[in-house]
């Protein structure tokens, strides 16, 4: 048994007191004055050239519902085509052969380097040069019927992407310690292998935050192409207040939904990022 | 009262009533400017002249005009078409003259004061086999969704082609005219709709492109957009319009882009019947 600790001679017993807590006014009075900020903002809202009853009205409306479903269908699609050519990219970019690395680094160079926008408008008028597109032999159409709002969506959006996703993807392969290449070309694995079983593996747990951003980066993108017709959110939204005139109804709208939409995105990118982290010593929060 | 003094009086009251509508609200005569919005991709009733950048097109000249008239300088600022009658609303700008169709639906908004005749016109690549407006029942037709045209499809397509048996009219989605017509030349769509104001201008632009197929099918006016609780500022602005008209000023501009027939006898408020 162990002894009772006993106090040295001259010191207070303090042991069955309680600790005051700190006033911590400034606090208080920082959070207050946010509070009454952000009442003003809500009341000056509220009381703006705004019919909420429209917000409402057109929350849930059919149109507004399909748009958001057309705007994660095209964030998805167009993330995995930016992930699937962002990886090949990487791999090209840091591979040994001359060729596969200025084809790379020609890639990133040009659709890194136009706007967004302008590869939309141009993948939606490409009839305007190649007016007819086929496999010769196989098949062939008129370029305007391959060529949907949706399919010129999906290029330009997943195309740009891959450009910014390689350099992610770059940095995640350069994040692996070089002992790992080595040992792995060690015990005789080739380097395609090496890449599969071992660097991106590890490279994951690096890429994931910063994917992540660009994904959320990608659900807002896929508004830009409302201006060739693909009926995502905000083009639907946009119909409704051609014909309604009530503008800011239904932008308010539209941004809730985008809202809630990168609302659930955060915490399912945490959870990726704890299946990466498996084997990895250090806690990533 | 003797009768002269009744002359005299209701003289002087008509005389004090014209003084006082011809009379700008205080604010603009004191910053001595008109701040007005367009949006500049409808040509040749507002657009940028390749050549210069200018701002340029018949709206322009007559807002040059009524300001001259009125003795102030306008500062243009530009917007997309859906956000005219919000900038009208914000008072980003003190009245609006862009090509807008007066129609009931915008009147909740604002009030019109219609100085030009209007209508949606389907047009035709020229090689298009179609010739008169009812061949075009169950094709393609694109417009600009920010306008009323795709309202205006729906309703003729109801009236004229599904109503005599033919199949609807397929609406398409268009960003602006120039998209639209872009479109129509990679046969995207079959036909295409334009305000009939406009149509000139695009048929010499890109000369023996297109063909115009059947009339205007519906009449309208064009609109200058004036806040509701904005009356002097429409007050004085009819009042040098109509006085454009009486002395010919009006009709050389429309001259200019080739709409001379597109004039009204005099400004009409609210005239639409959409």
């Amino acid at each position: 048994m162990r002894a009772e600790p006993t106090l040295a001679a001259g010191f207070p017993d303090i042991s069955g007191m309680t600790v005051a807590r700190r006033a911590r006014w400034r606090r208080w009075l920082a959070a207050a004055a946010i509070v009454v900020v952000l009442a003003a903002i809500g009341r000056a809202f509220a009381n703006g050239q705004i019919e909420w009853s429209y917000v409402g009205r057109f929350l849930t409306a059919k149109v507004i519902l399909e748009g958001i479903v057309n705007t994660i269908v095209m964030a998805v699609l167009a993330m995995a085509l930016g992930i699937v050519l962002g990886v090949a990219v990487a791999i090209m970019r840091l591979s040994p052969n001359p060729v596969l690395r200025s084809v790379a680094a020609g890639y990133t160079w040009l659709f890194r380097g136009t706007p967004l926008i302008l590869q939309l408008l141009l993948w939606f008028n490409l009839a305007l040069v190649f007016p007819t597109i086929g496999i010769p032999g196989l098949w062939s159409g008129r370029a305007v019927d391959l060529m949907t709002p949706f399919l010129s969506a999906l290029l330009g959006l997943g195309i740009n992407q891959g450009a910014y996703t390689s350099e992610v993807m770059r940095a995640g392969m350069l994040s692996v310690d070089a002992g790992q290449y080595e040992a792995a070309q060690a015990i005789g694995m080739g380097r395609l292998r090496a890449l599969r079983r071992i660097i991106l593996p590890q490279a994951m747990r690096v890429v994931i935050p910063p994917l992540g951003n660009e994904f959320i980066g990608m659900v807002k993108a896929t508004s830009l192409a409302s201006v060739i017709q693909y009926p995502e959110v905000l083009h639907n939204a946009e119909n409704i207040y051609y014909a309604n005139s009530r503008v800011i109804e239904l932008l308010i709208v539209a941004g809730f939904w985008y809202l809630l939409v990168v609302s659930v995105l955060t915490p399912l990118q945490m959870l990726l990022e704890r299946r990466f982290a498996r084997g990895s010593l250090q806690i990533t929060r | 009262m003797t009768r002269f003094s009744l002359f005299v009086a209701v003289t002087t009251l008509a005389a004090v009533a014209t003084a006082r509508a011809a009379e700008l609200p205080e604010t603009i005569k004191q910053a001595g400017e008109l701040r007005l919005t367009v949006n500049s991709t409808y040509a040749p009733m507002e657009y940028r002249d390749p050549s210069t950048n200018e701002l340029v097109g018949l709206d322009i000249d007559l807002a040059s005009e009524i300001a001259k008239r009125l003795g102030v300088k306008i500062v243009w600022s530009e917007t997309p078409f859906a956000e005219l009658i919000p900038s009208l609303q914000t008072r980003r700008a003190d009245f609006i003259i862009s090509g807008i169709s007066d129609r009931g639906s915008r009147r909740e908004a604002a009030d019109f004061i219609d100085y030009l005749t209007t209508g949606p016109q389907f047009f035709v690549l020229a090689e298009s086999a179609a010739q008169s407006a009812t061949d075009l029942c169950g094709k393609k037709v694109g417009t600009t969704r920010s306008t009323s045209f795709p309202i205006e499809i729906e309703k003729w397509s109801k009236l004229t082609c599904e109503a005599g048996g033919r199949p609807a009219v397929q609406y398409v989605p268009g960003e602006n005219s120039i998209d639209v017509r872009n479109q129509l030349k990679q046969g995207r769509i079959d036909a295409a709709v334009q305000g009939s104001e406009t149509l000139p201008y695009a048929q010499q632009q890109e000369a023996g492109k297109y063909r115009v197929v059947g009339e205007p099918f519906s009449t309208g006016y064009q609109g200058i957009m004036f806040r509701k609780d904005d009356a002097a500022l429409r007050e004085v602005v009819t009042h040098h319009l109509a006085a454009m008209i009486t002395d010919g000023s009006y009709k050389v501009i429309l001259d200019k882009y080739g709409l001379g027939a597109n004039a009204v006898r005099q400004p009409l408020m609210n005239a639409a019947t959409q």
